[in-house]
């Protein structure tokens, strides 16, 4: 730390490589820490999370009871101890709250007056964030299981829906309306993702197995299908070509730059793909238990050096390096599948929720300080064991 | 790390866990405590095994598991941390939160281990829950996601409560179902018993007049015990024929004169008071007259009640047959379900009425006759032996004093005994002694048949004879004409033996050899053979006669089938069964299980040494005929292999013992699970679900099946399906 900090100060490293060395550790240092929680506003399980990235300050939690709240992460109150306030609510008393499980929440990336919310109650409301109106409303056939609008994007306003349906709705925030369809898929839309690199390219996964990488310029069809098996034919049978997965697609993440594209199917893998090429990386993560009939929500960290990947695991959060493929370590702390995880690339947290009505934040562990004094770290320890006796052992003397 | 600390400390968790007892053992436990006291290793090990036994499919492991965690958690940090990191598997296998897991049996164990569990992780989260987020966390968990009422001391979960709240649903609907039933049944029938019960009311004051003011409680149950009328009135017929209903003088008259001839004892112990004797016949001033009013209080039925009675009779059956139970039912739906009071006074009203009549019903002692007399007698009315039948009154089972006068009509002969009341003088003529001179064949036969009735126990001469002969061996010394009395006993004796021959002779329906009895029959076995059938042509020998020996034999004897009377078996099989007890089955010579039927002493052994002898030989040739498929290796090898007993074990004792140990069960202290599973239910289900029977039902469906089809075949609309 002092290294990075002498080498930093003399210019001789990368500004970066501090920030991505400590934000690693922190990473690392990841768990279940009680000076930090989340207020219980939900009755019932948490779909869907998502955290602004303008201020970094406010998070959007949708349940499958159909209400969403947004709560406050940052702490003012200069205590350790710290509960993230529900600051307003679409309750289950409001006019306007979404009759079925909310799937998908997520803020609009340029401004936080304004999110975006889709329910399995077909329809999708564009809300305003101030007053907790929908200020618009899109109504589809079948439910919702996912929409995203593009976190980079400035020529267009678009919004894509992934339904029921096999066809991949677009609408267009600015009129309104839905204004292109994309066809190709045979099964629901179970996730769609738009590439942080480039404005047009989305990433669609569906029941039938099959990942889609599309052009929304392009109306004939998707740029290309990924496969599984990099189109060795001798490998794939024959209805299994082109297939990402060999059960449903249910999740989709792009890697902060956009360059790898990280795909999760009820087959219980896991699969890095080169979002250009759409090639399979063939990185193994071993076997990633996934049981959701919907989408799973996971993430990736932001600014690390070897980049992370956070993804529910059952009860648990699995968190994976993303090129190595090594599992770092399980997340355990909910009591019931977890379905949905969000990263905090500023303060390095992650928040996950679950079915067990818990949003968790796990909060890096602060360092230690260096003492290497023996005198200080007994005295230390006599310091931290007056503060919480609860980790003294207690062997009573009866055993002897 | 010591590797024997290691072995020791498994060793000890297992035999903790495997106890079976509801409470740890101390010493042991304290041991494992020093074990994992020394170091942390220890307590890593320590958790792998007890979360190894918590896995186990057995709710009294799973108990033990949990009672020594309870231990350790309260102890160790480092413990501590690791049952908290897996906390939620520890709380599925101990306090059920997944539903699709729950907990192993026995049930009872099982609800203990949850309700300890729930109680313990309360604790431990007062205790704990600051420093262990995840243990607050799971705390919350169980509080509001798995809705555990903490304070509950049942410590119920959520779906078990729901359960609890649906059944209670579903009973609420089946009450209200029930009572809506009720009520609407209610407001149809109660008119109808009302009517009834008035129609019944009518009835019964018609048929007793309420002087007695029989249905008053109090007053009938004065009347009911026996009044005791210590009067000094020398005669009571005052009171008697004071007697309102026409209909009960009969009857009372009747009493008195039991009473009077039960009385004569007392009688005999005034002899001074002769005057008063001769001036009114009676023997004292003081009798003793017990009158059982109430308790007698018969109505019979006469032609001028008829109606009524027959009335009263439909309606008391439908009161009990079907009022009463309804209204009972009423009641019972309503005081289950709880309904305004109103109704359900009504209810108990209508109960209380119905009841209060039958009661009276009771009171009257309504002698009904048989129906099927009824319509015998009725075209008969006219003719000359209705004066007999119009007045005996029917009785119902025998009378131990039957009044002179109307022994006769009884067909009996006057018992001594009470034939020398003095206020009736008339000589006694034993009414058998007249009737049977002995040539009188027709007479003889009445006579036998008397005889004859006197055998069927069930007839009132039989018990009556009883009591004859019971009273001639103690002829009492206070009778005044004893000399008759002998005379009578003596008469009757030699007609006994008179006629013992002609009893013991059977009677038998008249035939061929009777007509011929000590004579030969000239056509006996002679059949005439007619040649030729022609009308005009003889032949010349006119008739042939051909002697058939079959036949003669067949018309001179009498075929007469034996019935022999039934001797119950007395004597039991007694054989020794597997299973301890005595064979229990009474077969006359063999019994189908064990053979011939010896006698045997209360163990079951032979009595006698032959027997004993004959009985081990052929158990020994038994067991050499073992057929080989229950040879006892094989069989050993087969249930090891399936894991179901065979039997092999008690294989006549051949086998060698050395399987006995392999048998023995791992855990003897823990509830064996698989026990449980022997129920009737199980072993019919082995029996009627095993694969052979299944086959038999099946081929005969398919043949019912193929049956159809034939029959059908050439039908379009058959043959298609």
């Amino acid at each position: 730390m002092l290294g990075f900090l002498y080498a930093r100060q003399t210019g001789l490293d990368d500004p970066v490589r501090l920030r991505r060395a400590e934000s690693t550790r922190r990473v690392l240092s990841l768990e279940l820490n009680h000076n930090r929680d989340v207020d219980r506003i939900h009755g019932n399980g948490i779909n869907t999370l998502d955290i602004e990235v303008i201020d970094g300050r406010y998070m959007l939690s949708g349940g499958s009871d159909g209400v969403i709240v947004i709560y406050d992460l940052e702490n003012n109150s200069k205590k350790p101890q710290y509960t993230c306030k529900a600051i307003c609510t679409v309750g289950r008393s409001s006019r306007h709250v979404h009759k079925f499980s909310v799937e998908t929440v997520q803020w609009y990336p340029h401004d936080t007056g304004m999110f975006v919310s889709s329910s399995f109650d077909k329809t999708m409301k564009v809300w305003d964030a101030e007053t907790l109106k929908p200020a618009d409303e899109f109504q589809f056939d079948g439910n919702v299981y996912c929409h995203h609008m593009s976190p980079i994007a400035r020529k267009h306003s678009l919004v894509a829906v992934g339904t029921k349906d096999p066809k991949v709705q677009l609408c267009d925030l600015k009129s309104g309306s839905r204004i292109h369809i994309l066809q190709g898929h045979r099964g629901e839309i179970l996730s769609v993702r738009w590439s942080p690199r480039y404005e047009h390219i989305l990433a669609t996964a569906s029941t039938d197995s099959r990942v889609r990488i599309w052009d929304v310029r392009r109306a004939s069809g998707s740029l290309f299908t990924l496969d599984q098996h990099n189109g060795d034919k001798s490998k794939a049978s024959s209805e299994a070509v082109n297939t990402a997965h060999n059960g449903r697609v249910n999740g989709l993440c792009f890697t902060a730059d956009g360059l790898h594209l990280l795909t999760t199917g009820t087959d219980d893998r896991m699969r890095l793909w080169n979002s250009g090429t759409g090639e399979n990386t063939l990185v193994n993560y071993g076997k990633v238990v996934n049981e959701s009939r919907k989408g799973l929500k996971f993430t990736v960290s932001r600014g690390c050096s070897p980049e992370f990947v956070f993804v529910p695991c059952g009860s648990s959060v699995a968190v994976y390096g993303l090129h190595s493929g090594e599992l770092i370590t399980m997340l355990r702390g909910h009591y019931n599948n977890v379905d949905c995880c969000e990263f905090h690339p500023d303060y390095q947290e992650l928040y996950s929720g679950g079915k067990d009505c818990n949003i968790l934040a796990w909060v890096p562990v602060l360092r230690q300080p260096d003492v290497d004094d023996e005198e200080t770290n007994t005295k230390r320890g006599g310091t931290q064991a007056a503060i919480n006796p609860a980790f003294a052992d207690a062997w009573s003397s009866d055993e002897d | 790390m010591d590797q024997t600390m290691r072995d020791k400390l498994s060793q000890l968790v297992e035999e903790l866990t495997t106890s079976g007892e509801p409470q740890l053992n101390q010493d042991k436990m304290k041991e494992v405590k020093k074990i994992c006291r020394v170091s942390d290793s220890y307590i890593d090990h320590f958790y792998h095994l007890i979360m190894t036994q918590l896995n186990q499919e057995h709710a009294e492991i799973r108990l033990s598991a949990f009672q020594m965690v309870n231990e350790v958690f309260s102890r160790s940090h480092h413990f501590r941390v690791l049952l908290i990191t897996n906390f939620q598997e520890f709380l599925e296998l101990t306090v059920e939160t997944d539903a699709e897991q729950p907990l192993p049996p026995p049930k009872e164990v099982a609800r203990k281990l949850r309700t300890l569990a729930i109680q313990t992780v309360q604790s431990w989260h007062a205790t704990y829950g600051e420093a262990y987020k995840k243990l607050s966390l799971g705390y919350h968990f169980l509080k509001q996601i798995k809705k555990v009422d903490f304070q509950d001391v049942e410590a119920r979960t959520l779906a078990e409560r729901k359960r609890q709240e649906e059944k209670q649903k579903r009973l609420e609907r089946i009450y209200k179902e029930k009572l809506d039933k009720a009520k609407q049944e209610m407001e149809e029938m109660t008119s109808g018993i009302e009517e009834t019960l008035t129609e019944m009311n009518n009835c019964i004051r018609l048929l007793a007049t309420d002087d007695f003011n029989l249905f008053d409680e109090d007053s009938a149950a004065s009347i009911s015990t026996t009044a005791e009328d210590q009067s000094d009135q020398p005669c009571c017929s005052k009171d008697l024929s004071n007697e309102h209903n026409g209909k009960m003088m009969e009857k009372k008259t009747d009493k008195e004169q039991t009473d009077e001839s039960s009385d004569e004892s007392d009688m005999e112990e005034v002899p001074d008071e002769d005057a008063f004797l001769r001036s009114t016949g009676l023997m004292s001033y003081r009798y003793q007259l017990e009158l059982d009013v109430s308790a007698d209080l018969k109505v019979r039925e006469t032609e001028e009640n008829e109606a009524l009675v027959n009335t009263v009779r439909d309606l008391h059956r439908l009161v009990t047959t079907r009022h009463l139970p309804l209204v009972q039912s009423w009641v019972q739906v309503f005081t289950k379900v709880g309904v305004e009071e109103e109704l359900m006074r009504r209810a108990t009203e209508l109960k209380k009425s119905l009841e209060h009549v039958l009661r009276k019903h009771e009171y009257l002692h309504i002698d009904y006759k048989d129906r099927e007399r009824l319509v015998m007698r009725a075209p008969e009315d006219g003719e000359d032996d209705d004066d007999d039948f119009v007045d005996v009154p029917e009785k119902e089972g025998y009378e131990p004093h039957i009044p002179e006068h109307l022994r006769t009509e009884y067909g009996l002969d006057e018992t001594p005994s009470t034939s020398t009341s003095g206020t009736k003088a008339k000589p006694s003529r034993p009414v058998v002694k007249c009737a049977v001179p002995p040539v009188s064949s027709s007479l003889s036969r009445l006579k036998r048949r008397m005889c004859d009735e006197e055998q069927d126990p069930t007839c009132a001469a039989a018990t009556l004879r009883v009591l004859k002969q019971k009273l001639h061996p103690a002829p009492s010394t206070s009778v005044p004409d004893g000399s008759s009395e002998s005379a009578v006993s003596s008469s009757d004796q030699s007609n006994m033996t008179k006629n013992k021959a002609s009893f013991k002779a059977p009677v038998i329906p008249f035939g061929m050899d009777l007509y011929y009895w000590g004579e030969e029959q000239p056509t006996a076995g002679k059949i005439i053979k007619q040649t030729s059938q022609h009308q005009f042509w003889v032949p010349h020998e006119v008739e042939e006669e051909v002697e058939n020996k079959e036949l003669s034999a067949q018309m001179k004897s009498r075929c007469i089938t034996y019935a022999g009377k039934f001797k119950p078996v007395e004597h039991k099989c007694k054989a020794p069964m597997p299973n301890g007890s005595l064979c229990e089955r009474q077969d006359r010579v063999k019994c189908p299980f064990h053979g011939h039927i010896i006698p045997r002493d209360e163990l079951g052994r032979p009595v006698n040494p032959e027997d004993a002898l004959r009985l081990e030989r052929e158990k020994r040739k038994r067991e050499e005929e073992q057929p080989d498929w229950r040879d006892p290796e094989l069989m050993r090898e087969i249930e090891a292999a399936t894991g179901e007993d065979l039997g092999s074990s008690k294989t006549y004792g051949k086998g060698k013992k050395g399987n006995k140990g392999k048998s023995k069960k791992k855990y003897p202290n823990l509830t064996d699970l698989k026990q449980k599973a022997n129920t009737s239910r199980s072993r019919l289900e082995k029996k009627v679900f095993n694969k052979s029977s299944m086959r038999r039902v099946t081929e005969v469906m398919n043949k019912m099946d193929k049956r159809k089809h034939e029959k059908f075949a050439n039908q379009f609309n058959y043959a298609l399906n």
